[in-house]
């Protein structure tokens, strides 16, 4: 009996743990990938041709998958959503296993979702973990009206090996702009003047992105902090989004009449 | 009685240092014998080494994932009371086609191994080992000390190239008969969560335990003793 009863825990026990773990930092991803393509596909369609979109941002979701599945649910009780922006830093530390705990949390909202990346998620082989299951680092697309340029801008995980920013597609996005597109908004995860960004290319990179038609402000996640700032002097405001940690998100509207800005807590 | 099988074991124990080579297989036997009476559960029986020989690894282990790379390959050594103790060092490898190239992985892992049931003659369960491990990985995208390239003492505050574990899991033995050098097989699995994914853990109500430990699975060949 005592047999028939080991027996019967050693077998609940394994059917109970299937998966399997080569590395935390192994690439072998479980699940959807190449998200942003798909998502970007959905957000283009659903936008199409309209003058008004709604979006709301989250950053820095790393470790707080309670308080992200928190976001997911208050965001899903909106319904007046286009879509949602994540800037940057799913993972703390680059893991695999982080990225499938956040894609599938993400994966709860009823709107689709595209994500830029952080500074935490190149850790390792994290960058190579983001770039599959998100997809490239620069990216750009249209909703409704809007043109969003989202553009890697973690420098100093890239050691010089990539461009960081890539001005060759900042320069992409200027001559190649849509013609269905007539303003732009600019999000990424660290902002200039952050110990991220390569600040010897700070004014630059203002340049290159206030050259965008009708730049409306830019997005930014990494400083944890809700923060609204125009650090150039030239009208371009860049809103930070706070940490998930601190329950909250911003809301943002353009329409013909310009944009609001709305920081909710949660 | 149980004084008298006490003296008896004894009596026969004394007499194995003294006694030719032939007899003292017997009387091995026949302590084995009197003790499995007294235990017959827990049949473990450290025959053991002497001197410079308990540096010889008492066993070779072949596992498959548990974070030290798809397969990985190593020796290790038991050792005391009923040899609830147990020592492994461990080689991976994780292949070019889970990573970004192939890497290779060394482990150290430190088991214990509290009761062993004897099922029958030959099979026994031990139905709990715990233990800890430290797993290091090779290739330049890792690091245990930050790069220069970040400002301050600590921009990160972790190491990706160690990770410690916990493990628990469950072990079923084979004891082979006769002189040759496998002396007994064993297949184990273990559950391993990672500091990190544990730190996750705490900080996460949302986070189940079996969203952080992991299956692995391998075979303990006891060799030479």
């Amino acid at each position: 009996m005592r047999i028939v009863n080991c027996v019967a825990v050693c077998t609940s026990a394994l059917l109970a743990a299937c998966q399997v773990d080569y590395h935390p930092y192994d690439t072998r991803i479980h699940g959807a990938v190449g998200i942003n393509a798909r998502n970007i596909a959905r957000i283009e369609a659903a936008t199409a041709g309209r003058r008004e979109i709604r979006f709301a941002v989250i950053s820095d979701t790393q470790r707080w998958y309670d308080e992200t599945s928190d976001a997911v649910a208050a965001l899903n009780g909106r319904g007046d959503l286009d879509f949602v922006l994540h800037a940057g830093d799913m993972a703390d530390f680059g893991m695999k296993s982080e990225f499938e705990r956040m894609r599938d949390i993400l994966g709860r909202l009823d709107v689709p979702y595209a994500v830029v990346i952080g500074n935490h998620d190149c850790l390792a082989t994290g960058e190579d973990i983001f770039e599959d299951m998100f997809g490239d680092f620069d990216f750009a697309f249209t909703a409704g009206n809007v043109r969003f340029v989202c553009i890697n801008t973690n420098a100093l995980e890239f050691d010089r090996d990539k461009p960081v920013p890539d001005f060759g597609f900042l320069e992409k996005q200027f001559l190649e702009f849509p013609p269905e597109a007539d303003k732009s908004v600019v999000v990424m995860h660290a902002r200039p003047f952050t110990e991220q960004f390569d600040n010897n290319v700070a004014r630059v990179f203002e340049y290159a992105v206030s050259n965008l038609p009708q730049l409306q402000f830019c997005v930014n996640g990494h400083s944890h902090t809700y923060d609204v700032a125009e650090p150039f002097d030239d009208g371009v405001l860049y809103y930070g989004c706070e940490n998930i940690a601190k329950r909250s998100y911003l809301l943002f509207t353009l329409n013909d009449d310009g944009y609001e800005c709305e920081r909710v807590g949660f | 009685m149980a004084a008298a099988t006490a003296q008896a074991s004894s009596l026969l124990c004394n007499a194995d240092t003294v006694v030719s080579t032939a007899v003292e297989g017997a009387c091995a036997e026949a302590c084995d014998r009197i003790r499995g009476e007294r235990r017959r559960l827990d049949r473990r029986v450290h025959r053991g080494y002497e001197g410079w020989e308990r540096m010889i690894p008492t066993h070779v282990k072949v596992q498959y994932a548990g974070g030290m790379g798809l397969m990985s390959a190593g020796v290790g050594w038991d050792y005391g009371r009923r040899c609830r103790w147990e020592t492994d060092l461990m080689t991976g490898f994780l292949p070019k086609a889970y990573s970004d190239r192939t890497h290779a992985t060394f482990t150290v892992r430190q088991s214990y191994i509290p009761w062993s049931i004897n099922i029958s003659g030959r099979i026994a369960l031990e139905p709990l080992t715990c233990g800890i491990y430290v797993n290091m990985i090779s290739g330049e995208d890792y690091w245990v000390r930050e790069p220069d390239r970040y400002p301050g003492d600590i921009y990160y505050g972790f190491t990706s190239r160690l990770r410690a574990y916990v493990c628990v899991g469950q072990r079923v033995t084979c004891l082979l008969r006769g002189d040759s050098a496998l002396r007994g097989i064993t297949v184990y699995y273990e559950l391993a969560a990672n500091d990190l994914d544990i730190i996750a853990k705490c900080g996460n109500r949302s986070l189940a335990l079996s969203d952080i430990f992991y299956f692995s699975f391998g075979v303990k060949l006891q060799i030479l003793r």
